[in-house]
């Protein structure tokens, strides 16, 4: 005889997943058009976050690279690929600040140096940074074999990841910038982003020859990279580097360089709207098709759950089972979907060169997208299971 | 034999297994909706982001462009001498030689004492080269000194652009004589106007005798392919002639394949048709296997695989057909805020329309090619088994 208690040990064998395991199993056919659904939905949104990504990550690559702690700027500067250059005595000044060991210029160029193809002859516009060789400030391990080289005059390292146009890949024994010629003397990969093509590093000196102070002189500095002593108070340091340069240099972290750069993207560019907006096309979508393989499966499933009311199982436990179902129809599209971005991130990254990447966080926020479009769907179909009559199995 | 029934019994029975269930239809076209404002709003930027890069050209008038050799696109044309513009100027076909110089400069009173880049635009304020006429009126303004025109698209980081403010670019001071409504397309945050004299100020390294750009118009009548192939003869090999069509070609290209915008919105355009794909197929599918003993029963009395077939089609065109039309409305929405919001010419063209509804087409045909498969195994054995 069946009693209440042996249905409560009935329902616990029954456990936490098999039921829903085995409607989920029952129908394979179904089982691929959901997680297909499902899936096609989560690799929207996952492109579409991916590529958001990218976006902003593309242009703060090269400030994560920079060496330092704290670094100077122009206070006039509004963005990091922007020539706005102070004077190097700026950076002598807070270099001579007690709790700074090291204080060394970043020179850049976006807009005035021309890389030519030694290819075919065409010029390109190219990023250039520059630094004593002797001192570098960019963090990229492969340029390190070829920083004593760097210290000759007319020689560069240049970047394999740039665009294919540019010719750096494999980089050729020779090329020019604004017509003198350079020697390349290595590379490294580092990739484009939405307004360089590619990035050249070259000496100070090689710099300073191309692109010679108006006003004679040492060139200007970009960026002032200064690095503190252990033992420092990094928030006094601050302070004092602050009161020993003019005010129209500003001192800032790394987190607020990084936080300004991704301030102006995010001001100046529809990027992130239009991301956005196939991202929650994805999550409707996705929820349409949840709800739609849910509610079918639930209306098919209507007379075994009467059935199972009829036997005494509460409405909560079916609730419960619809539940779990959706949860699986959730991973059944979620991991394939996964699966298959991480390997269109590979093609697409490689094809337009951007920093597509797989990361936790983008895999946690999909799944959570996902779970949440999926559940939100069963709620909305699971009126069905409540209103099961067991008098309807007949 | 009822095989060969007409297509509108085939319509028939697909509307009332539509309007049989009309919640779960509503929910289809909802998806297939969302998926084709999608394809919409990503054709739209596909379309959009060269036709943004060719904003200057498309408000300016001219016939033939003449560019250096190492043009690379409106932002990064290369140099070439004026003496060239002058020799074009002598050819029977030309009426006008307009020379444009472009530059990039600091405007040093942005707002929080920020330097924002500021693109410059170097012309002669005589010759009227705007297709706007209001613009054209305003030019005469230029021939003062120190005096700039400013672009109202010009972000707010700028500062206000009210006439008659003076502002610092580089290291001198000029005067806002007024705001002209061109767009800044993807020249810079912000753009100003200059007569070539003002140019050469703020660009001291800078000489007149070497141009950016030059645009010419033909006197009336005149072919600009003939025109075009007469100049190149005229002028030598080191400048660039290009046509109109030739022009926009070259920039199309040069957006779609040189940036990332191609691959970026170009991959959103086919997942936004796929989903719309699994959307409808989800549907059929759906319905295909509800309605599986009714199919079945159809197949026992004589009706053939193709009426059936026959039927899933027409559902799959009337639930594409409800989603399309109130996509298009609502497309032609967002077009018109991100035209406010950008001042980017994202149009809705009678090839667009066209394109984007044999896309509906054929999501619509792809997905009942899918649910075909479920409708094979409506076997009549079944009814009974």
């Amino acid at each position: 005889m069946i009693t209440t208690s042996n249905l409560g040990r009935g329902r616990r064998l029954v456990g936490f997943v098999p039921l829903a395991w085995r409607n989920l199993l029952a129908n394979k056919p179904r089982l691929l058009r959901s997680s297909g659904g499902i899936g096609f939905a989560v690799l929207l949104m996952l492109m579409q976050l991916g590529f958001e990504r990218a976006f902003f990550n593309a242009s703060l690559e090269v400030i994560r690279l920079l060496d330092g702690d704290i670094f100077l700027q122009r206070a006039s500067k509004y963005r990091f690929a922007t020539k706005d250059p102070f004077p190097a005595r700026d950076l002598e000044a807070a270099r001579a600040v007690p709790g700074v060991a090291s204080a060394w210029p970043l020179y850049a160029a976006w807009h005035e140096l021309f890389w030519r193809n030694p290819a075919d002859g065409k010029n390109f516009l190219v990023r250039v940074f520059a630094f004593d060789p002797d001192h570098p400030v960019l963090s990229l391990p492969e340029l390190d074999a070829n920083l004593k080289d760097l210290s000759d005059l007319d020689t560069a390292i240049v970047d394999r990841r740039a665009r294919r146009f540019l010719g750096m890949d494999p980089p050729p024994p020779a090329a020019e910038l604004n017509g003198s010629k350079i020697k390349i003397i290595g590379s490294f990969a580092l990739g484009p982003d939405f307004e360089n093509d590619g990035t050249v590093v070259i000496g100070d000196r090689t710099f300073a020859k191309l692109l010679p102070n108006p006003r004679g002189g040492r060139p200007d500095v970009e960026l002032g990279v200064i690095k503190l002593t252990r033992e420092s108070d990094p928030i006094a340091v601050r302070q004092a580097i602050a009161a020993a340069v003019p005010s129209d240099v500003a001192v800032l972290t790394k987190a607020q360089l990084l936080e300004i750069e991704r301030k102006f993207q995010a001001d100046v560019s529809s990027a992130g709207p239009i991301f956005a907006m196939g991202t929650l096309v994805g999550f409707v979508v996705g929820m349409l098709i949840a709800y739609q393989i849910i509610y079918t499966d639930v209306a098919e499933q209507q007379p075994q759950y009467a059935t199972m009311k009829a036997m005494g199982y509460r409405t909560r436990y079916l609730v419960q089972v619809v539940l779990e179902q959706a949860i699986l129809s959730a991973l059944a599209g979620w991991v394939p979907a996964w699966l298959v971005s991480i390997l269109l991130f590979r093609i697409v990254g490689a094809v337009a060169l951007l920093p597509l990447h797989m990361t936790m966080e983008l895999a946690l926020i999909s799944l959570l997208l996902t779970l949440s479009m999926c559940l939100i769907s069963a709620i909305l179909a699971v009126r069905r299971v409540i209103s099961a009559d067991p008098a309807e199995v007949f | 034999m009822r095989g060969e029934a007409g297509w509108p019994v085939r319509f028939a029975l697909a509307w009332r297994i539509l309007t049989y269930d009309k919640g779960r239809t509503a929910l289809a076209v909802a998806g297939v909706f969302l998926a084709i404002v999608l394809v919409f709003v990503q054709l739209g930027f596909f379309i959009a982001v060269p036709r943004g890069g060719m904003l200057l050209y498309d408000r300016t008038r001219f016939d033939l462009l003449i560019a250096s050799t190492s043009y690379e696109y409106q932002v990064q044309p290369g140099e070439f001498p004026l003496s060239r513009l002058e020799r074009a100027k002598t050819a029977p076909e030309v009426a006008l030689a307009s020379p444009l110089y472009f530059g990039s400069a600091k405007w040093r009173s942005g707002e929080d004492g920020k330097a924002p880049d500021v693109f410059v635009i170097g012309l002669d304020p005589r010759d009227r080269i705007f297709a706007s006429e209001d613009i054209n009126l305003q030019l005469n303004v230029l021939d003062r000194t120190h005096t700039v025109l400013v672009d109202s698209m010009t972000r707010s980081m700028f500062g206000p652009l009210t006439t008659g403010r003076t502002v610092e670019i580089d290291d001198d001071k000029v005067k806002i004589g007024g705001n002209y409504v061109l767009g800044t397309g993807f020249m810079g945050l912000g753009v100003i106007l200059v007569s070539a004299q003002n140019f050469v100020h703020l660009f001291p390294y800078r000489q007149l005798d070497q141009v950016n750009l030059g645009l010419i118009q033909l006197k009336p009548g005149v072919d600009p392919h003939h025109a075009a192939a007469s100049l190149r003869t005229l002028l030598g090999g080191d400048t660039r002639i290009f046509t109109r069509p030739e022009l926009e070609t070259h920039e199309t290209a040069y957006w779609t394949t040189r940036t990332s915008v191609g691959l970026l919105f170009g991959s959103g355009l086919i997942i936004s048709f796929i989903v719309g794909v699994m959307v409808v197929y989800q549907i059929l599918a759906t319905q295909v296997s509800r309605q599986l003993p009714q199919f079945a029963t159809l197949k026992a009395v004589g009706y053939g695989d193709r009426f059936l077939g026959g039927t899933v089609i027409i559902m799959a065109l009337l639930i594409v057909m409800a989603g399309f039309f109130p996509a298009l409305a609502a497309a032609l929405g967002i077009y018109a805020v991100i035209r406010d919001e950008t001042l980017l010419p994202v149009e809705m063209s009678g090839t667009r329309i066209a394109a984007v509804f044999a896309a509906t087409l054929a999501m619509a045909a792809a997905s009942a090619l899918l649910s075909m498969s479920s409708l094979r195994r409506a076997d009549p054995a079944d009814l009974f088994g």
